[in-house]
């Protein structure tokens, strides 16, 4: 005898759970598709809403720019499709989008932490305040400098989150930052289902009840998360896209609390949450004041390189990095001043390489680096944060160049001195003329210190 | 689809477009996309078509083929109204196959010259839905006829012109060519957007 009815795969409900999904995209088979359809597990909704006004169904988009209208082979009809998100499957009148209504997944509640570091006074302290804004369902800021030991902090709020059978997403808007936070959450949490998606990410199996994915790929959920932790709350494009604030808000439930977490909060987030739920940590987990940059001149340094020479005092620090064996960092504020500038570097060192976001070979060249295996790299402000190299150095060039903003100065002089064993370092912001961005980067350093060591 | 892009089509950079009396008086396009974008392209030395192939291209095609931007088509319509616009023969786009054009919603080569502005007709039809790209150069060379007429269609003692988005080994086009001269057609070229 063999079973003739149906039983919904396991697999299914656990990867629909919380997302919204292209019907034509999901792993599975049509077949179970149409049955669950059935049993009114999963309902359809429209790609396009045309009404009160256009708007895309999966992330939200309303700008009526960024809809197209096309002569539909599929429907014989005239349809709109989003140009917004339509790197994720296109999405358009005719599409239709599933969200999964049927039986929950069976959430495994056996979680264990296992991370055995200590807490300096201040990373307790706001770890403890952070998880009593997390049982009371309230949003909390924790605004601490770079290199305090951001991510650990959030172990205990997430641990207990994942007791009580909460899903938590941890979601910053960098790919770098998702690799990153991977390994070091498995680690801490072994025995839970972590699912890290980004743009390109492999089909992961089971349920993860812990989620760490850019802020882009929220578009893909909705109602999903009983917790939103946003990490590096502040990096480009996050602040500047606002349907990404919106994905973050549609993908919780109504009532989740979200966490923010950065080094630089923007005015508005501190007005929001200075008074209440906030944390404040100005000091380094190693105890070691942050390093203040230095700002020296290199006037005319465009014309230099046009005329195909390295300035002086840029070329004599560099010497000297490569001297005394220091890895270095060396920011450029374009890429096409980047491009002119490496051979006249690779003169010194034919080693040095240069990165920048388009670049496919980007992780493996910041490994390099790592690994003592080239001596330093160009880079434009992608490589701005989220980046750990023990003992290295850093100049930024053109640091009075609009893109390097106080907060983008204040992240790049963080990747200085995070290491216990070289806690100091050299941060120099080479220019032009000198901004009151860059006045600001290095007051609000020098605040920081004040405040760290003030007891 | 006639409005003025405000953002690259390509790079989402914002464009600056200034309108020009020459773009009114000559009825010019609009650009849409980017003079950055724009530079990724590398003209074609031959006659046939009007692009090289190259890692740019392999991007549009990408972007307008398989995520399937159809706003993408508009890219090149200045340059495909300027080399088409004056010509005699008639233009067959070539075609796909009616399930694959269910699948992808919109035929790329139909498209491409909607938004030039070419008046095209339609004689062929595909046969299968087995892609070029999947074969290798020997799998394509002895490939089974690829087009067959379409019911009713006439062909006349006349002038026609082949145009589709990628010439590689030029095989799709030789099948067309083929189906089309035994059915009597005075002479048949071809056209494409890309050399590969």
């Amino acid at each position: 005898m063999r079973y003739r009815g149906w039983l919904l795969p396991p697999a299914l409900r656990d990867f629909h759970e919380g997302r919204i999904w292209l019907k034509d995209h999901s792993p599975f088979s049509s077949v179970d598709l149409e049955k669950a359809i059935q049993r009114k597990y999963v309902s359809i909704i429209e790609g396009i809403q045309m009404k009160p006004a256009i708007k895309c169904n999966r992330c939200h988009n309303t700008d009526p720019h960024l809809f197209t209208q096309f002569d539909c082979s599929k429907c014989q009809q005239q349809c709109v499709y989003c140009r917004h998100c339509i790197k994720m499957g296109r999405v358009s009148s005719c599409t239709q989008l599933m969200i999964w209504t049927g039986p929950k997944a069976i959430k495994i509640n056996k979680h264990s932490l296992k991370w055995a570091g200590q807490y300096t006074e201040l990373q307790q302290q706001a770890a403890n305040e952070t998880l009593a804004s997390m049982k009371a369902k309230r949003s909390h800021l924790i605004h601490a400098v770079c290199g305090a030991g951001k991510t650990e902090l959030l172990f205990p709020s997430v641990y207990d989150a994942l007791k009580r059978g909460l899903r938590v997403c941890i979601a910053t808007p960098r790919t770098d930052v998702v690799l990153e936070l991977y390994p070091r959450f498995q680690q801490a949490f072994p025995e839970t289902t972590i699912h890290a998606l980004y743009g390109g990410a492999p089909y992961q199996n089971g349920y993860a009840q812990l989620v760490i994915a850019t802020t882009h790929q929220l578009y893909r959920f909705e109602k999903a998360f009983d917790v939103i932790i946003v990490d590096e709350a502040d990096a480009f494009p996050y602040t500047f896209d606002e349907t990404l604030q919106r994905a973050v808000e549609k993908a919780k439930k109504e009532k989740a609390p979200l966490v923010f977490v950065t080094a630089t909060p923007s005015a508005a987030l501190l007005h929001t949450f200075q008074q209440e739920s906030y944390s404040f940590i100005p000091k380094r987990y190693h105890n070691h004041p942050l390093p203040v940059p230095q700002v020296r001149s290199l006037w005319g340094y465009e014309k230099c390189f046009k005329r195909g020479k390295i300035p002086k005092r840029l070329k004599k620090w560099v010497e000297e990095r490569l001297h005394q064996k220091d890895p270095f960092l060396l920011f450029f504020p374009t890429i096409d001043l980047m491009k002119r500038a490496t051979p006249l570097v690779q003169e010194l060192n034919e080693d040095i390489l240069a990165v920048h976001a388009a670049d496919p070979e980007r992780k493996e060249k910041v490994l390099k680096l790592r690994n003592k295996e080239v001596p330093g790299l160009l880079t434009t402000t992608i490589l701005e944060r989220g980046i750990t190299i023990s003992n290295v150095q850093v100049a930024v060039i053109g640091a009075e160049s609009l893109i390097f903003t106080a907060n983008a100065l204040i992240q790049i002089a963080g990747r200085v001195g995070r290491d216990v064993q070289f806690p100091d370092g050299e941060v120099l912001f080479f220019h032009h003329g000198i901004t009151a961005e860059m006045d600001e980067a290095c007051a609000k350093i020098q605040f920081y210190n004040k405040k760290g060591f003030s007891e | 689809m006639n409005k003025i892009e405000s953002h690259c089509l390509m790079c989402t950079q914002s464009l600056k477009i200034t309108i020009s009396w020459k773009m009114i008086l000559t009825k010019q396009f609009s650009p849409t996309i980017c003079e950055r974008c724009v530079a990724r392209f590398v003209p074609s030395q031959s006659a046939t078509s009007l692009y090289q192939y190259n890692e740019a291209m392999k991007d549009y095609l990408h972007q307008l083929k398989f995520l399937q931007d159809v706003a993408l088509a508009k890219v090149f319509r200045q340059e495909l109204h300027n080399r088409l616009t004056k010509e005699k023969a008639i233009i067959l786009p070539i075609p796909m196959h009616p399930l694959k054009q269910q699948e992808r919603t919109f035929s790329h080569t139909d498209e491409l010259l909607k938004a030039a502005h070419i008046p095209f007709i339609q004689l062929l039809e595909k046969t299968t839905t087995e892609t070029q790209s999947s074969k290798n150069r020997e799998q394509r060379i002895q490939a089974a006829p690829l087009f067959r007429l379409k019911e009713g269609a006439q062909v006349e003692h006349k002038n026609y012109l082949l145009f589709d988005d990628i010439k590689t080994t030029g095989t799709t086009l030789q099948h067309a060519e083929h189906v089309l001269m035994q059915s009597g057609a005075k002479n048949v070229q071809y056209f494409t957007l890309i050399e590969g």
